[in-house]
């Protein structure tokens, strides 16, 4: 027997299946086919047990529930707790660009108008030296500096919500590295599902790509770290327990994705163990 | 195919993704779509009104659209969900696009909605493109072609082109397919090359 969207077809015989387009989409997603045993359908049969009258109508029919198959689906892909955390971590790495490359733009604008400027043995922050030329400068150039600021303004809301959303979708990785780096290193593995399947030594180099593949190619040392770089406890360690540190927080790190992904909650034994852990290979001891 | 002057066009509703209008004909752009290229640089399989076309690959709809001016109707399978949105506005305004969301590499997701076709027209991003095309030749009737838009570079990225365009016609011949034309779609697309086959045992 050959199941079909519209029916069943034994030999010569079809039982129709009854029913509108939705329960039919439903029927099209439970239907389990072996290509082994598999023989195409003909249409015409369609016709001859009374489904449809013409080559119009199965077709158009036949469109209407592949539409609805390929809505749900779409929803179902876009659905997961990740989906959105990507782009929100993606367009914040974005921002972080455009803001960076138009503070020092207006900068350089800044200092032909004003000769005298320079920005030597100065501490100025860069947003400050960008409100410095909004207010010191007429027209556009005054506006663009308003627009980074404006921009500047919107990153930080945007790195809020990033981060208060890691720590939903990913509890544990954000536990131990904080809500945005956890939320960068799942961007950069593609979702929480790659991520939780990457090794350790694979999460520990995440984001240092160049340096990797300097590596594989020529005779650079490889990387100690990658994106886990930018968690407190790997700069701040001393240069000789880093790449342990990173070695070790990367080591937990997988695990706590993994956690993150099939089970969606914190785990405080784990979480406990797990900085412990990590705070001694900082102290320069193993176990 | 058509052809006004040198230059290849469909007939059809313009404007799918900003093409150039020709008297009235839809510009077909080689380097936009390998298929386009393929009539381009090599012969092709000649689409004609009453084919039936299965499409691996079918992305953002952009060659669907060409090819579905030409035929009977087009089953066009995407994974991405993505591209998966175009593809869907292109086939509200073409009724014979069939859009199925589902995996070209597992045939078995689109058995019970696809019939019998003329064309199996692949074009995937995959490591074993050649593998996909033997398994969906199941849905090729006997001396029903198949065109292959080999992505050399999707398959090994430390293989020669040659090197991997050889072993895919080796494994397309001891799977029953007969090579009739394979060309590289030089110089619209680099390191692809396009196979085209008969299925002509049963």
């Amino acid at each position: 027997m050959q199941s079909y969207w519209f029916g069943d077809v034994d030999g010569g015989q079809c039982t129709l299946f009854a029913g509108e387009a939705p329960a039919v989409a439903e029927r099209v997603r439970s239907i389990q086919t072996s290509m082994d045993t598999f023989v195409p359908l003909v249409w015409d049969i369609a016709v001859d047990c009374g489904f449809c009258q013409d080559r119009a109508e199965y077709i158009s029919r036949l469109r209407e529930v592949c539409f609805l198959n390929a809505e749900e689906e779409i929803r179902r892909r876009y659905g997961g707790r990740d989906t959105e955390l990507l782009q929100m971590v993606r367009t914040l790495d974005e921002m972080d660009n455009v803001i960076n490359l138009l503070s020092e733009r207006v900068a350089e604008w800044h200092q032909i108008r004003h000769p005298m400027f320079s920005r030597k043995y100065r501490r100025t922050p860069a947003h400050m030296l960008v409100k410095t030329i909004r207010e010191k400068n007429r027209g556009a150039l005054g506006m663009v500096a308003a627009q980074v600021e404006e921009l500047a303004a919107s990153r930080t809301a945007l790195a809020r919500e990033v981060s208060a959303r890691a720590n939903r979708v990913l509890p544990n990785t954000s536990a131990l590295i904080g809500g945005l780096v956890a939320a960068r290193l799942m961007a950069s593995a593609g979702g929480l599902a790659e991520l939780s399947r990457l090794p350790a030594s694979a999460v520990q180099v995440l984001g240092a790509r160049t340096a990797l593949f300097a590596h594989i190619r020529t005779k650079t040392p490889p990387p100690k770290h990658g994106l886990i770089f930018q968690h407190r406890r790997v700069h701040n360690a001393p240069r000789s327990v880093r790449g342990r540190v990173a070695r070790v927080l990367a080591g937990k790190l997988a695990i706590a994705a993994r956690i993150d992904y099939y089970r969606g909650v914190a785990a405080p034994e784990f979480l406990e163990s797990a900085q412990l852990r990590i705070d001694e290979a900082g102290k320069g001891g193993e176990p | 195919m058509i052809r006004i002057g040198d230059v290849l066009v469909s007939h059809g509703e313009g404007g799918v993704y900003g093409e150039r209008m020709l008297q009235g004909a839809r510009v077909w752009d080689p380097f936009r779509s390998k298929l386009a290229a393929l009539y381009y640089v090599g012969t092709g399989i000649e689409l004609s009104p009453g084919m039936r076309v299965l499409y691996l690959g079918a992305a953002n709809g952009t060659t669907v659209s060409h090819a579905a001016d030409y035929v009977d109707v087009v089953y066009a399978v995407e994974f991405a969900p993505r591209p998966m949105q175009d593809l869907l506005e292109v086939a509200r305004r073409r009724k014979n696009v069939i859009p199925i969301m589902a995996d070209a590499t597992c045939p078995e997701q689109y058995a019970p909605l696809v019939e019998e076709v003329d064309l199996l027209y692949q074009d995937v991003a995959q490591p074993d493109q050649a593998g996909i095309a033997v398994r969906n030749s199941a849905y090729l009737k006997t001396g029903g072609y198949l065109i292959l838009m080999l992505k050399t570079r999707s398959v090994d990225v430390r293989k020669e082109p040659g090197e991997v365009f050889q072993e895919t016609t080796e494994t397309l011949i001891s799977a029953g397919l007969t090579v009739q034309e394979s060309v590289w779609l030089i110089p619209y697309h680099h390191d692809h090359a396009a196979i085209v086959c008969v299925k002509s045992t049963r």
